[in-house]
């Protein structure tokens, strides 16, 4: 089953299209990362999914619904970043109640165990807590309420290394013993990488592509050896990313339809085949602009 | 996982107590607000004073009518706070569509004008106590009875419902534009003024003559109840259209 489905969707703010026909559509009990640049589109097309704001045009269905005030939607659905807002007359403990009410698939005792897990007050407030509390906090409210679509939108803001460790592997032992579908974005894809079975990149507002995670993974290869020879190599095909080390080698990241025989070959005339991370490729795929950071002060 | 459907009545319920409990800070200004108008109507609303060659009689008013005057301006603040970003984004951490959120401050607001009215009106029979006890005067008290007392708090609980239905569709506006903010101000004392100088009875005291003269009770609940579904309802579709969050 389709969880949601996009066709043509368009989002324009003052003019400018921060979503520009973007279609794509994800299927039941697959945790997705969305993955993107600042600006291009991802808190503005989730929240088109949590039926938060309108979409200007085209389609967008989330368990055949248009979420835009929807109920079922609603309910179904829950949207996790670090600007959800709670009420400041009730404490913490109590909002886990009120969630509980609200929510049919809570977890009371997931929730109070995570609770205590992080060492959070019961009668403390919401808007005492630091970013990295808030982002928790928020979290255990995602986590525990169990709806069969799951957003979280950059979930760690603020967390540090070890909450967001516990909150990975919090996330994937949740997932295993109930299934459903998670939607994740996030900058650090090193991190989730391991979580993730789906990747959606988008850039520009539009779909750049969306491939599982182990397809990503070998999409692409790093080509280092003697300028000359990388680049008689890597002829004819796009070059993603290149870098220069010292006086004549070099390190581009091509897309991988070589042949056995041409990387053997390759490898015989002293050019090093190397994996490209997957976060890495997307932050290839998404520059605006070929180079790095480099040129910038080299120019000068 | 299996997906849950939900009617609308269900959801505003649960909103409804969740207002409750999220807004209580609204009912302990309620309280102050209502202790300091006991407070300033503690020296009479009004008095009238006459004398001869060697007596003099100075009848002083003690009434709910302050209380029940900052009552309304309670109400007022109130309503316009709940069509608020923070308010409406509450909403949406939870279940919730716009028109379910919206049924559901409705209700809120209306227990908020019934839980005031009733302060307010007891509050004057406290003040009348107050006065009993605390001045040396002689006390002489009108118009009470069970059915003085339901009828005022009916009416009362009208009026500040009225008030709300008002003020919540004046926070909507505000809400689809900040330049109603000055707009409003300026239309309504615009309008007084204008008028004022081109010394035509005012409109607005029309409107004023309109619900708060009329005499027959049956008359003025339908006016009150019509004008109050034409508020809310506006204010209904104006926020199905707003975004949240964004």
């Amino acid at each position: 089953m389709r969880v949601i489905e996009c066709t043509d969707l368009t989002k324009t703010y003052l003019r400018k299209n921060v979503l520009d026909k973007l279609s794509f559509s994800i299927e039941e009990n697959k945790i997705t990362g969305l993955i993107g640049r600042n600006g291009v589109g991802k808190t503005t097309l989730l929240k088109i999914i949590a039926g938060f704001i309108k979409e200007t045009s085209g389609q967008v269905k989330v368990f055949s619904e248009r979420p835009y005030n929807s109920l079922n939607v609603s309910i179904n659905s829950i949207f996790v970043d670090d600007q959800m807002s709670f009420p400041p007359a009730i404490p913490l403990g109590e909002i886990l109640t009120v969630a509980g009410n609200f929510y049919p698939n809570w977890d009371r005792e997931l929730a109070k165990g995570l609770f205590d897990y992080f060492s959070f007050d019961p009668k403390s407030y919401h808007n005492r807590l630091s970013k990295g509390k808030t982002s928790t906090f928020n979290m255990i409210i995602g986590l525990a309420s169990r709806c069969p679509l799951t957003i979280f939108d950059e979930p760690t803001t603020g967390m540090d290394a070890a909450v967001r460790k516990d909150f990975y592997r919090a996330l994937l032992k949740d997932y295993i013993a109930y299934p459903r579908t998670i939607i994740l974005s996030s900058h650090h894809l090193d991190e989730i990488e391991d979580l993730l079975e789906d990747v959606l990149l988008i850039k520009d507002g539009k779909k750049h592509f969306q491939m599982s995670i182990s397809e990503l993974k070998e999409w692409a290869i790093g080509l280092k050896g003697t300028t000359e020879e990388v680049l008689n190599f890597s002829d004819g095909k796009e070059i993603l990313f290149k870098e220069y080390f010292g006086l004549n080698t070099m390190y581009a990241v091509v897309k991988n339809d070589f042949s056995e025989p041409l990387l053997n070959k390759a490898h015989l005339v002293g050019v090093e085949i190397l994996p490209v991370q997957s976060s890495d490729l997307c932050v290839y795929l998404t520059s605006e602009t070929k180079g790095g950071i480099d040129d910038v002060f080299n120019k000068r | 996982m299996s997906l849950t459907s939900v009617n609308l009545w269900e959801t505003v319920k649960k909103q409804y107590f969740f207002k409750l409990k999220a807004n209580i800070d609204a009912f302990s200004s309620l309280i102050g607000i209502q202790l300091l108008a006991l407070l300033f109507s503690f020296g009479g609303v009004g008095s009238v004073g006459m004398g001869g060659g060697n007596f003099s009689i100075n009848i002083k008013y003690y009434s709910a009518d302050l209380v029940i005057g900052f009552t309304l301006i309670w109400a007022f603040v109130t309503a316009i706070v709940i069509t608020t970003k923070p308010y409406r984004n509450h909403d949406f951490t939870f279940v919730t569509n716009r028109l379910s959120s919206s049924l559901s401050n409705i209700l809120y607001l209306l227990t908020a004008s019934i839980v005031g009215s009733i302060t307010a009106i007891l509050a004057g029979n406290l003040l009348k106590i107050l006065a009993h006890i605390l001045l040396d005067d002689q006390i002489y008290s009108f118009n009470t009875g069970l059915q003085e007392l339901v009828m005022g708090i009916g009416v009362t609980i009208l009026y500040v419902f009225f008030v709300t239905s008002i003020g919540y569709f004046i926070g909507t506006l505000v809400q689809e534009s900040k330049l109603f903010i000055i707009l409003i101000p300026v239309l309504f004392f615009g309008i007084l003024f204008l008028e004022a100088s081109m010394q035509k009875e005012p409109f607005l005291i029309n409107v004023f003559k309109f619900y708060g003269m009329e005499s027959t009770l049956f008359l003025f609940i339908i006016k009150v109840i019509v004008t109050v579904a034409v508020f809310f309802t506006a204010a209904i579709s104006i926020l199905n259209r707003m975004e949240v969050r964004r």
